[in-house]
């Protein structure tokens, strides 16, 4: 039944999907501290202590100067490229009383508003979103 | 000797549990999506499954980015509901089942599946959100339940086809054990959904229709799907479909349809929702 795939293979075929990052061990490995950090503010002290000093709390964890800021800055596309995860950055929009569609709207270019009435609509078609090199 | 009575797929939105919690599922938006599990909340009412299998996958509350188990069976007595950043649902704990867990858990090893064992830990939506679409919002819950948490989060995640043969797998465990017990098994998450980059919100009601097809009769085709068509066709968090093979695949060769759901949107997600027994 088995139908190993080449891990090369298998893993350039996610950069072939336009505006996505598919969470691979190279994401992972890059965003570690990052995703710990987010991680911590399921604590509700985690969460007083983040919320009184934003700054001191980020020099916990060693992260990149970039991660830091972008947390800061909450540029959620940004962090994904800095090796987040949307379950683990989903800590930080949680804390800022954003829900998801608040926040996953913010990386898209459209307004929450914009983005909810595509939603509301059907959502998103995949046509012409499957593949970059094959547009379909 | 225990059985595997019947297989529950459902997505595991988190607002669906904020509607709940917050007494707003009958509402313009919510309505819809909660009159598809009506007739299931009645059919779960007269079955009164003793366990429940509940295929779900962790998002970064129980496991962290430093421990990430491809398959991890929950042993232990009670789970409580996690804290997922707004303070932890207020639902029932719920119940674990001990003795079959475990003797799933060793079956399982010696069926060559390397399974995680975790005594302790949080459930989150991804558990508690099936619960309350099945059983709205009990006292206390009316099975036990045994968390069975898959990693689909972190890639590569477990392939179709060995979800598939896990589900067999789980199915023999089952049927393995000397106490009477009815056991029903639920696979949960999808439906299409991408909560990330700039093609969030993505949504393939005919995919994703084609794969319910798919799970109903002797078809076992979706074991075969390879990630990328998911991520392709059903963005990347659609990739949670995996689990409903777990389900499917414990349900032997051939299935029955009992009931079947399917709204867009809740919130940036599709909902999709089964029910389905042996034939």
């Amino acid at each position: 039944m088995s139908d190993k795939a080449d891990i090369q293979d298998y893993l350039a075929a996610f950069d072939d999907i336009p505006g996505t990052r598919i969470y691979t061990a190279k994401r992972a490995r890059q965003g570690y501290h990052l995703n710990q950090f987010a991680m911590s503010l399921m604590k509700a002290e985690n969460r007083e202590a983040w919320k009184a000093d934003e700054k001191a709390y980020l020099e916990r964890w060693p992260m990149s100067e970039a991660q830091k800021q972008a947390v800061l800055a909450r540029d959620y596309s940004l962090l994904l490229d800095l090796g987040g995860n949307i379950y683990f950055l989903a800590k930080v929009f949680s804390t800022d009383g954003l829900s998801f569609v608040q926040a996953v709207s913010t990386m898209t270019g459209m307004t929450v508003e914009e983005y909810q009435a595509m939603m509301n609509a059907g959502g998103r078609s995949p046509k012409g979103v499957r593949s970059i090199k094959d547009v379909y | 000797m225990a059985r595997i009575s019947a297989g529950v797929a459902t997505s595991h939105v988190p607002l669906l549990g904020v509607a709940v919690d917050q007494g707003k599922t009958r509402d313009a938006y919510f309505g819809p999506i909660f009159a598809g599990y009506d007739w299931t909340k009645r059919w779960e009412a007269e079955q009164k499954p003793d366990v429940i299998v509940l295929v779900y996958n962790d998002h970064a509350s129980a496991f962290d980015a430093n421990i990430i188990p491809t398959f991890a069976i929950g042993t232990g007595e009670h789970f409580k509901p996690a804290d997922e950043g707004w303070g932890p649902r207020a639902v029932p704990d719920v119940s674990g089942h001990p003795d079959l867990a475990w003797h799933i858990a060793q079956s399982l090893i010696l069926d060559d599946f390397d399974m995680t064992i975790i005594n302790q830990m949080d459930v989150d939506h991804g558990l508690t959100v099936p619960l309350s679409m099945m059983f709205g919002t009990p006292a206390a819950w009316p099975a036990k339940v045994i968390p069975l948490a898959v990693n689909v989060v972190t890639y590569p995640v477990p392939s179709g086809n060995r979800c598939w043969m896990l589900g067999e797998a789980i199915r023999r465990a089952v049927e393995s054990f000397p106490e009477d017990l009815n056991v029903q098994i639920w696979g949960t998450g999808g439906m299409s959904h991408q909560l990330q980059g700039q093609r969030a919100g993505l949504i393939n009601a005919e995919w994703d229709n084609r794969f319910m097809d798919s799970l109903i009769g002797d078809s076992d085709a979706a074991r075969r799907i390879p990630h990328i068509e998911y991520l392709r066709e059903t963005g990347s968090e659609g990739i949670e479909m995996v689990m409903w093979l777990i389900m499917r695949g414990a349900l032997g060769e051939r299935t029955r349809l009992l009931h079947r759901h399917y709204h867009v949107p809740c919130s940036n997600t599709a909902i999709g929702h089964l029910v389905l027994e042996p034939d």
